[in-house]
C-alpha cells in the first residue's frame, strides 16, 4: 500500500503541474457551469401543475382518486390545481393548449371492474416526458398499486364467501387514508429540481470528472510508453501496487476536480449543492464511479492516447444520455429510462433530491449505492484487465 | 565539449581491479532460463553467475535475447523456466524484497520528464524503501556522483541527452545495489558520453559491485567485461574471458610487416620461430600468423632484420570477439 501511495502521489504532482489537466478538470467545467447558469433561463423552481379529470365512472373508487388522493394535493401548499373536463377530447385540447399539465381519463365501469377484481384502466394524457406528466403518472401509479393490494385482499374475502362490493370500497378508502400512498412531501421531493446554477454546476462537474480520473486511470499505459514501467516492475514492490497507485491517483484527481468545482460554483456561481456531508458522500460516490469507468476503458486500450480518446468519447455520450445537457425531466420517457445506466443520471437526481429541505444521506442512498457499485464493478474489471496487460508485457 | 563521467573522477576509486574471493556468494546465479513469445523461443536454457566485483557481459546482436534475459533476471518478466538467485536468495514473483539488491538501468531512458532530477531520485528511492534523512543524504550523494547537483531542481525535460543518461544510471545506483544491470547503456549516446559511461562502469566494478552488462558493441565487452557470454538466438553459445573465447576458436594473431629487401630469406627465418604458424611474402611486405603476437614481436622483428630487410611499419591484428562471434555463428555482430 505504501508503494501505491508513493506512486499515486507522484502522479498527482505530475498532473497538478500539467496545465492541460487543470484546464480539463477544473477551468473548463467551471467556466461552462457559470456561463450556462448566466445565459439559460431558470426553468426549475417550485413545481405546480394543473390536472384535469374526465370521470366517466362516477363510482366510489373513482371518487376516492378524485376527491381524496388528487384533492389532497391541491390548496395553497399543494402542487396542483384540479379541474374537470366533460370528455376526452376537451381534456386533450386543454393539455395541448397548456391549460392543463396532464389529464386523467377514468373510463365508465372503472369502479365495478375494480370491485370485480378484473383489469381496470386509467389513461393519462400529457406531453411526452414532461414533469407534469411524470408527477401525474406517479400519483396514479401509487394509487393503482394501493388498489392492487386491496383487490388481492378482496379476492380472499370473496373466496370465503364475504360480500365483495362494500368491503372493496371500505378497504380502498381505509388503505388510502391510513397508508397515504401518495403524500405531497414525497412528490415534491421526488420531482424537485435544483436551481439552474446548481444544475449546471453539478452537470459540468460530473461530466468533466471523467477527464480528471482518466489521468490516473491511464497511468500504467503512460508508464509503458515513457519507458518507466520496466523500472517500476524491477523495484521491490508488488506489481499490483502500480495499478493501485494509478487508481488512487484517479480517485484523488477526481475528488480535487469535483470539490474545487463545488466550492467555486457555490462561492461565485450562486449554486446550492445541498447539505455538506451528504454532498461530500455523493461526490465521493460519483468519483468512484467515474474512476472505475475510466480504469475499465484504460484496461482495454493499447496506448495512453487511445485510452484518453475513448474516455472522452464515452464521457460525452454518457453525459448526453445522463441528463447533463438536457435535464432528465425534459427528456422523452424512453431516453429517461436509458439514462439510468449512467452515473450522471444518478448523481444529478441525487443533487435534485438534496435541494429539498431536510433531505440527507438517507434520501440519496440509492444514488450513492448505485454509483459506488458502478465504480467498484467497472474498476475491478479494469484492474484485472490491466493486470493481464502487465503480465503479458 | 568535455563530458563528465557518470561517476566524477574524484569519486572513482582505485581502478586496480580487486578480484573477489572465490568463496564469496555470487551476486547473481541464474540457470535454465527460458522464455517463449508465441512461436519464438526468445531465451533457451540460459545460465551464468556473477561474482562480487565482476563485470559479466552478455554480447550478442539485436534480438539475440539479451534484454529478455536481463528482464527475467530483474524480475520484470515472468520466466517460463529456470532459477534466479540474488546473493543466494531466490527471486520469485512474490519475493519482491530480493529485487532490492538489484539496480536496473534500462536501455531506454526511464525517467519522468516533468519531474526534477531530485524528484526522480526521491521517487525511486521511496520505492526501494528509503526515506527521511537517509534518502535525502543518498540523493545528494548520487546527484554529486552523476554531476547534476547544480541542476537538481530543474525539470529533466530541459536536460541534454547525456545528463538524462547520467540520471538514468544514477537512479539505478541510488539504493546501493549489489548487482547493477545495465541494458545497452550506450546505445544512441555520443562518443564522449559513451566513454564517460564506460569509465563509470569500470569504477563501479572496482568498488566491488557485480555488473551485468549487455551490449552488441564488441569493443565495450572487451574493455569492460571480466567474462563474456556470447548469446545468439536465445542461447549462450560460448562463455569465458576474452582470451579463453579467442582460444576457443583457435584463431591466431596476424602481424603485417611493411618491408623491403630479401623477403624470401626473411620468411624462411620467421618460419623457424616458435609460435609462428605461417609467414608469407607479398609485394611490400610479409604477413605472419602467430600466437601471442605481442610477446613474440621482439623475436619477429629481430628475425626480419637479420638478413638486411628494412621494416617500415608493423601492424598487429589480434582476433577479437567479433571474429569469435563470426566464427561461431557465421554472421557479424551487427547483422
Amino acid at each position: 500500500m505504501r508503494a501505491a501511495v508513493v506512486i499515486a502521489w507522484r502522479i498527482l504532482r505530475q498532473r497538478l503541474r500539467d496545465r492541460s489537466a487543470i484546464i480539463f478538470a477544473v477551468v473548463t467545467p467551471l467556466g461552462l457551469a457559470l456561463a450556462f447558469a448566466a445565459i439559460i433561463p431558470d426553468f426549475t423552481g417550485s413545481f405546480h401543475t394543473t390536472i384535469t379529470v374526465v370521470d366517466n365512472d362516477r363510482g366510489e373508487v373513482a371518487g376516492i382518486l378524485v376527491d381524496h388522493v388528487l384533492a389532497d394535493l391541491t390548496g395553497p401548499d399543494g402542487i396542483l390545481d384540479l379541474t374537470e373536463s366533460p370528455d376526452a377530447a376537451s381534456a386533450r385540447q386543454a393539455v395541448i393548449d397548456g391549460d392543463a399539465g396532464a389529464a386523467i381519463l377514468i373510463p365508465a365501469g372503472f369502479t365495478p371492474s375494480v370491485q370485480a377484481g378484473s383489469t381496470a384502466e386509467l389513461t393519462i394524457l400529457a406531453g411526452g416526458g414532461t414533469v407534469d406528466g411524470e408527477v401525474t403518472r406517479s400519483i396514479v401509479t401509487d394509487f393503482a398499486n394501493a388498489i392492487g393490494t386491496i383487490q388481492l385482499m378482496v379476492a380472499t374475502v370473496d373466496a370465503s364467501g364475504g360480500a365483495a362490493d362494500a368491503r372493496t370500497v371500505a378497504a380502498a378508502q381505509a388503505a388510502t387514508e391510513a397508508a397515504s400512498p401518495v403524500s405531497v412531501d414525497d412528490l415534491v421531493a421526488e420531482h424537485r429540481q435544483a436551481g439552474i446554477s446548481t444544475f449546471y454546476a453539478a452537470a459540468m462537474a460530473i461530466m468533466f470528472v471523467f477527464f480528471a480520473t482518466q489521468y490516473g486511470a491511464l497511468a500504467v499505459l503512460a508508464e509503458r510508453q515513457e519507458g518507466t514501467l520496466s523500472r517500476l516492475l524491477a523495484a521491490p514492490i508488488p506489481a499490483a501496487s502500480i495499478l493501485l497507485g494509478g487508481a488512487l491517483a484517479a480517485l484523488a484527481l477526481g475528488l480535487v476536480s469535483m470539490l474545487v468545482l463545488q466550492a467555486a460554483t457555490t462561492a461565485i456561481g450562486g449554486a446550492d449543492w445541498g447539505p455538506p456531508l451528504p454532498v461530500l458522500v455523493l461526490i465521493v460516490a460519483a468519483v468512484v464511479a467515474a474512476a472505475g469507468i475510466s480504469i475499465l476503458l484504460a484496461g482495454f486500450a493499447r496506448t495512453a492516447e487511445e485510452a484518453g480518446t475513448i474516455n472522452a468519447i464515452v464521457a460525452l455520450i454518457l453525459s448526453a444520455i445522463g441528463g447533463v445537457y438536457i435535464p432528465l425531466s425534459q427528456m422523452p420517457e424512453a431516453l429517461s429510462r436509458v439514462a439510468q445506466v449512467t452515473p450522471h443520471a444518478w448523481f444529478l437526481r441525487a443533487i435534485d433530491t438534496l435541494s429539498a429541505p431536510g433531505a440527507g444521506i438517507a434520501q440519496i442512498l440509492p444514488s450513492i449505492l448505485v454509483l459506488g457499485t458502478m465504480g467498484a464493478v467497472t474498476g475491478a474489471i479494469g484492474l484485472v484487465r490491466a493486470q493481464r496487460v502487465l503480465v503479458a508485457r | 565539449m568535455a563530458v563528465a563521467p557518470v561517476l566524477t573522477p574524484a569519486r572513482i576509486p582505485d581502478p586496480q581491479h580487486v578480484p573477489a574471493p572465490e568463496t564469496a556468494l555470487p551476486v547473481l546465479a541464474c540457470s535454465g532460463l527460458r522464455k517463449r513469445f508465441g512461436a519464438r523461443q526468445a531465451v533457451d536454457d540460459v545460465g551464468f553467475t556473477i561474482a562480487p566485483g565482476e563485470t559479466y557481459g552478455l554480447l550478442g546482436p539485436n534480438g539475440a535475447g539479451k534484454t529478455t534475459t536481463i528482464s527475467m533476471v530483474c524480475g520484470i518478466l515472468a520466466r517460463d523456466a529456470g532459477e534466479v538467485r540474488i546473493q543466494g536468495r531466490e527471486l520469485t514473483p512474490v519475493t519482491t524484497v530480493v529485487k532490492g539488491a538489484i539496480g536496473y538501468v534500462p536501455q531506454d531512458l526511464a525517467i519522468y520528464p516533468d519531474l526534477s532530477a531530485r524528484e526522480n531520485l526521491v521517487f525511486f528511492g521511496r520505492l526501494y524503501g528509503m526515506g527521511g534523512g537517509e534518502l535525502r543524504r543518498r540523493v545528494d550523494e548520487v546527484l554529486a556522483v552523476i554531476d547534476l547537483a547544480e541542476r537538481a531542481r530543474e525539470r529533466t525535460s530541459n536536460f541534454s541527452g547525456g545528463m538524462k543518461r547520467r540520471l538514468n544510471i544514477g537512479i539505478g545506483l541510488l539504493h546501493r545495489p549489489s548487482l547493477l544491470v545495465l541494458d545497452e547503456p550506450t546505445v544512441g549516446v555520443d562518443p564522449q558520453s559513451r566513454n564517460a559511461i564506460l569509465e563509470s562502469v569500470e569504477a563501479l566494478s572496482a568498488q566491488g559491485m557485480g555488473i551485468l552488462y549487455t551490449t552488441h558493441y564488441m569493443e565495450e565487452a572487451e574493455r569492460l567485461c571480466d567474462r563474456v557470454g556470447i548469446i545468439d538466438e536465445g542461447k549462450i553459445i560460448a562463455e569465458g574471458t576474452r582470451r579463453e573465447l579467442v582460444a576457443l576458436v583457435g584463431q591466431l594473431d596476424r602481424v603485417t610487416l611493411a618491408a623491403v629487401g630479401d623477403l624470401a630469406a626473411t620468411v624462411r627465418e620467421l618460419q623457424q620461430l616458435a609460435g609462428v604458424q605461417s609467414a608469407t611474402a607479398h609485394e611490400g611486405g610479409i604477413d605472419i600468423l602467430v600466437s601471442e603476437a605481442r610477446n613474440q614481436l621482439p623475436a619477429l622483428l629481430a628475425a626480419a632484420t637479420r638478413d638486411g630487410v628494412t621494416v617500415k611499419s608493423v601492424e598487429v591484428v589480434e582476433p577479437d570477439l567479433e571474429a569469435v562471434f563470426l566464427h561461431l555463428t557465421g554472421k557479424a555482430l551487427r547483422d
